[in-house]
């Protein structure tokens, strides 16, 4: 019985995983840009959410605005920064996007400070769900619900439209993107401002559950990056379904061997790298 | 007027070289001074502690202002939360400023270090960290600690609670999987074990983990009627919230047996820690006279209560400052001498320094988070229920002085 | 070949200054700890191509091989750094055998998975590795008639061990061997047609860089007299990999000056102000748009300046596009 709680359990971590990671696998995909500033954007994301609450804006709207200031931001580090290295080699990318993701972090401790704060989950969401012996916070199932929605939306986004199609054909070759008379500078800002926005939304998301803490991008950015590479760099599907897994084998070892369960999760991730080098679902 | 290696020092301060070593202004300004290291995190993740301490230890170095006719200074170190970082700089105040007293030190492996390093030099540490090895297996010369060991904090705060709740027969602990764990949950089991309390459960966690929600699950599981938290700083935090966002709370009581204080408690903000007990080495609404006189200059110095941090730093800075003046020197062993067996007006009440293994006995408290309704003023969270010392003998926590 | 020995010359001289310029020995061995595993990482990144995260477990590992042989054995230090050479080497080994079937952002990712895999067996067997108390009364013990618990011998002693390290490095580069792994770097694929043995030549890489940077973890466990859960933590192969970046990777001498620079500015920073990694990630960023060539690079274009203006007629910057190049 335990067994099944901790499997749902795992579901609902997953889709938060899924939702931290699928951005930094498209913006790979397409870019083949490593970016190591990705959980600073969750941070952020975090961050102005518990600020907006604090001064007094209603969660629903935070919810919907602090991704989108998160967006903004990585539109305009985008173009003002990263688009200059693209061409590099991965070495620099590694550099700039780590420089980034430091500095967000102490800004982060300058404009708040180093303690961290609550964030309350909104009232309706507040209480917990009880299934026979098993209870689950009610804010949780929430998080649930609206990740599969916001999936099955993403899934639309990059299979069904003009976009996705730029997106998938950009991660081919990005002379043909640009022989067909697209701009592909300005795709790329929109991928890296979408991704970065979804690790927005997912610390806005993860703030009522986790808090908010200067220091919760970098275990975030661990997560993203094994859920990225046992899924296959660049894949929807696999962002999907290794956060699921990464997720469930977490909750589940927490039964079986917790002491174990980081050790599973990156042994698993040098295997899937070692025998399946492009992940679970990546393209050959 | 300035002798040549002066002058040669300044001068190259003001070329802004970047070949010189960390800390040297203080040194310039404080050659005629009796100066104290302050190792804190003053950067990394313990960055909030290391910031109030800090401040802590400032204030009681400024109150003291000079000892022994000579100029107190005050040398702050950031110990980045690492005990390589924190040993080499120990080290360095050591070698370049002659600082042979340091009160500091939070987290249990860069206390631990630190001790050994200073105690090598033949100079004197106290510090505030959870380590129960500082005064017991790893005890020595040289280092001193305030903060009540493991057993102490689960005597006051699991056996007080057992008996305020005399239905409670089930347990669970959620633990996280290192020597500071392992300390405070073999103190449990001990008082299970005496009380005929029924340990449903533990669940082991690293000490990089953020997400309690499969260990709540196990828990939720086992139907204990208390669930005691044995994580510390963010982690018990973090699992605490959760707890409550699973609705624990309706279902079981739940005590947090190591909380960090007011600090803590304002990141977590009433809703979560109404109803929660929680064990606290310090709280700034202790009735004790010289706590009252703290709060009262804290407040009209830094406008806020001092919190466990803040407190804790400067009342071990302070009792270095007591040492030198009664041992009339600052060598180091003087001031140890001094320092063993020392009565103190302290922040709990009256508190000791036993002589055996250097451990400041002291009371340790058992708290409960009230309704944001029942706060008198925003610091308010907490009522005191208990409070008490409990503590090993030296040769219990395995002190051999060496 | 002349070229190795100014760089040589370059880092003994930095070895021999630093005393002279330096008022802390701690801090002094400090910078030529890790501009030994800087060197060492350099043979990796710059002279074979491999991005490697993996740095920080062959320090980390030499750190516990010290403290354990020192701990629980009646050998003698020299005993204890070869050992942790070996461990470094041996598990350089392993991991360079295993991360190089990837290529790319995966060899990176592999070697991330490793260091974090490291890290959590180091954390789960405390009762080896003293978890996150780590090893503590690491002792250090007179050799002969040096008495190593003093500062300025104690430097000496890694300064003698640093210079064996970086010229053992620098003959590996310069060599046969080493002129073929920047033929892999530079196209391994053409390497692989001539027939170079293009595995067995970046396995060897990675144990030869494992084995100097476990040498230089265990002098940092000796010098700190602990051997700390922290010193095989990612944060350690990610400030390696900065230093390294830093210097440039043009050359091994690079890796020193990065080392330096990366120790002694985060010391004096972190002093003055706790916000201090915010100027560490601009500065991080600064480097990557306009200093590609690191220090280093800075360091050349200088001279080459210095030149032009002596004489006109020298076309400036022959010197740099070798190094440049090469990137």
């Amino acid at each position: 019985m335990i067994y099944l709680f901790q499997l749902m359990n795992g579901i609902g971590l997953g889709m938060l995983y899924f939702l931290l990671a699928v951005g930094l696998s498209i913006v790979f995909g397409l870019l083949h840009f490593v970016n190591f500033a990705h959980g600073a954007f969750y941070l952020l994301g975090a961050y102005l959410t518990y600020d907006l609450i604090e001064r007094g804006v209603d969660f629903w709207a935070a919810l919907a605005i602090a991704p989108l200031m998160v967006g903004l931001l990585a539109a305009v580090t985008e173009t003002l920064l990263l688009r200059r290295i693209y061409h590099l080699p991965h070495t620099f990318h590694i550099l700039v996007t780590v420089g980034l993701a430091l500095m967000v972090q102490e800004l982060v401790i300058l404009a708040w400070g180093p303690v961290g704060g609550n964030v309350a989950p909104p009232e309706a969401l507040s209480g917990a769900v009880v299934l026979g012996e098993f209870v689950y916070p009610q804010y949780r199932l929430f998080v649930i619900g609206l990740t599969a929605v916001l999936a099955l939306a993403l899934w639309w986004l990059l299979e069904g439209t003009r976009l996705g199609a730029l997106v998938r054909a950009g991660s081919e070759s990005t002379e043909m993107v640009a022989l067909l008379g697209v701009d592909i500078v300005r795709v790329n800002t929109a991928v890296f401002a979408l991704g970065a926005g979804l690790a927005g939304l997912a610390g806005a998301l993860a703030a009522p559950i986790r808090g908010v803490e200067p220091f919760m991008g970098v275990e975030a950015l661990g997560i993203a990056f094994v859920v990225v590479v046992i899924g296959g760099m660049g894949s929807y599907v696999g962002a999907l379904a290794a956060g699921l897994l990464v997720g469930v084998v977490q909750s589940l070892m927490t039964t079986l061997w917790p002491e174990g369960a980081r050790l599973m999760i990156y042994l698993g991730m040098a295997l899937v790298i070692l025998t399946l080098p492009r992940g679970l679902f990546g393209r050959a | 007027m300035l002798d040549r290696r002066q002058f040669l020092k300044l001068s190259t301060l003001a070329a802004g070289s970047l070949l010189l070593p960390a800390g040297l202004r203080h040194a310039i300004a404080a050659d005629e001074a009796i100066t104290v290291g302050v190792p804190l995190p003053m950067s990394g993740p313990f960055a909030a502690n290391g910031k109030f301490g800090a401040m802590g230890a400032a204030m009681a170095v400024d109150e003291a202002g000079s000892v022994l006719g000579r100029k107190l200074a005050y040398l702050e170190i950031d110990t980045e939360g690492k005990p390589a970082s924190a040993v080499r700089k120990v080290q360095e105040a050591m070698q370049q400023h002659g600082v042979r007293l340091f009160s500091g030190g939070i987290l249990s492996s860069e206390a631990l270090a630190m001790g050994k390093e200073v105690t090598k030099a033949g100079g004197v540490f106290i510090t505030t960290a959870g380590a129960d090895e500082l005064t017991g297996a790893e005890c020595n010369r040289g280092t001193f600690r305030w903060s009540v060991p493991t057993f102490g904090a689960i005597e006051q705060t699991v056996r007080p609670l057992i008996e305020r709740l005399p239905n409670a027969k089930r347990w669970y602990t959620i633990t996280p999987q290192y020597v500071f764990g392992d300390g405070l949950l073999n103190a449990a089991k001990n008082v299970f074990k005496e009380k005929g309390i029924e340990h449903v459960g533990n669940s082991y966690h690293s000490l990089t983990e953020k997400e309690f929600s499969g260990y709540l699950t196990n828990a939720i599981g086992a139907k204990p009627d208390v669930l005691l938290l044995l994580n510390f700083g963010a982690q018990s935090s973090d699992a605490l919230r959760q707890a409550v966002s699973f609705g624990l709370k309706k279902r079981m009581t739940i005590l947090v047996a190591w909380a960090s204080g007011l600090e803590q408690f304002e990141a977590l903000g009433p809703d979560i820690m109404d109803g929660v007990y929680f064990g606290a080495q310090y709280w700034h609404g202790i009735d004790a006279p010289f706590n009252r006189e703290l709060v009262a200059r804290v407040q009209a110095r830094h406008r806020m209560n001092p919190n466990y941090a803040f407190a804790s730093n400067y009342l071990t800075t302070r009792i270095l400052i007591d040492a030198l003046a009664k041992a009339g020197s600052h060598d180091g062993a003087a001031v140890a001498k001094a320092m063993e067996g020392m009565k103190y007006a302290g922040l709990t009440g009256d508190e000791e320094i036993r002589a055996a293994d250097h451990q400041v006995i002291k009371n340790y408290y058992l708290l409960k988070g009230k309704p944001k309704s029942a706060m008198k003023d925003k610091d308010d969270y907490v009522d005191i229920v208990s409070s008490g010392r409990s503590f090993l003998s030296p040769e219990q926590a395995q002190c051999r002085m060496a | 070949m002349n070229r190795s020995w100014v760089h040589f010359g370059l880092a003994a001289l930095v070895a021999a200054l630093l005393p002279l310029l330096m008022t802390s020995a701690t801090l002094a061995t400090e910078v030529l700890v890790f501009a030994m595993a800087a060197a060492a990482l350099n043979l990796l990144l710059g002279y074979t191509g491999l991005l490697s995260f993996g740095q920080g477990i062959f320090f980390g590992l030499g750190s516990y091989a010290l403290g354990l042989t020192l701990l629980h054995t009646q050998l003698p230090l020299p005993v204890a750094l070869g050992l942790a050479v070996a461990l470094g080497a041996l598990v350089a080994a392993l991991v360079g055998w295993l991360s190089i079937r990837r290529q790319g952002v995966y060899f990176v990712m592999l070697t991330l998975a490793f260091a974090q895999l490291f890290y959590f067996l180091a954390y789960t067997f405390a009762g080896v590795t003293g978890g996150d108390n780590g090893l503590l009364n690491i002792p250090r013990a007179a050799l002969g008639p040096l008495v190593l618990t003093e500062p300025w011998t104690f430097y000496g002693f890694v300064a003698a061990l640093f210079l064996l390290a970086f010229a053992g490095l620098q003959r590996v580069a310069s060599s046969t061997f080493g002129r073929t792994l920047l033929a892999i770097r530079d196209n391994e694929e053409r390497a692989r047609a001539i027939g170079f043995p293009v595995r067995i030549f970046k396995i060897a890489a990675f144990t030869i860089s494992g084995g100097v940077t476990g040498l230089a973890g265990a002098l940092h466990a000796l010098l700190i007299g602990v051997a700390p859960l922290s010193n095989i933590e990612y944060h350690t192969s990610e400030n390696l990999l900065i230093m390294t970046i830093i210097g440039g990777t043009g050359n091994l001498f690079a890796s020193v000056l990065g080392a330096g620079f990366f120790v002694l500015v985060s010391d004096a920073l972190s002093a003055i102000w706790p916000r201090w990694l915010l100027l560490l990630g601009a500065l991080l960023i600064t480097l990557a748009l306009f200093m590609q060539q690191g220090l280093w690079g800075l360091i050349e274009r200088a001279v080459a300046t210095a030149r032009g203006r002596r004489s006109v007629t020298t076309a400036a910057g022959s010197g740099t596009d070798t190094v440049e190049g090469r990137s």
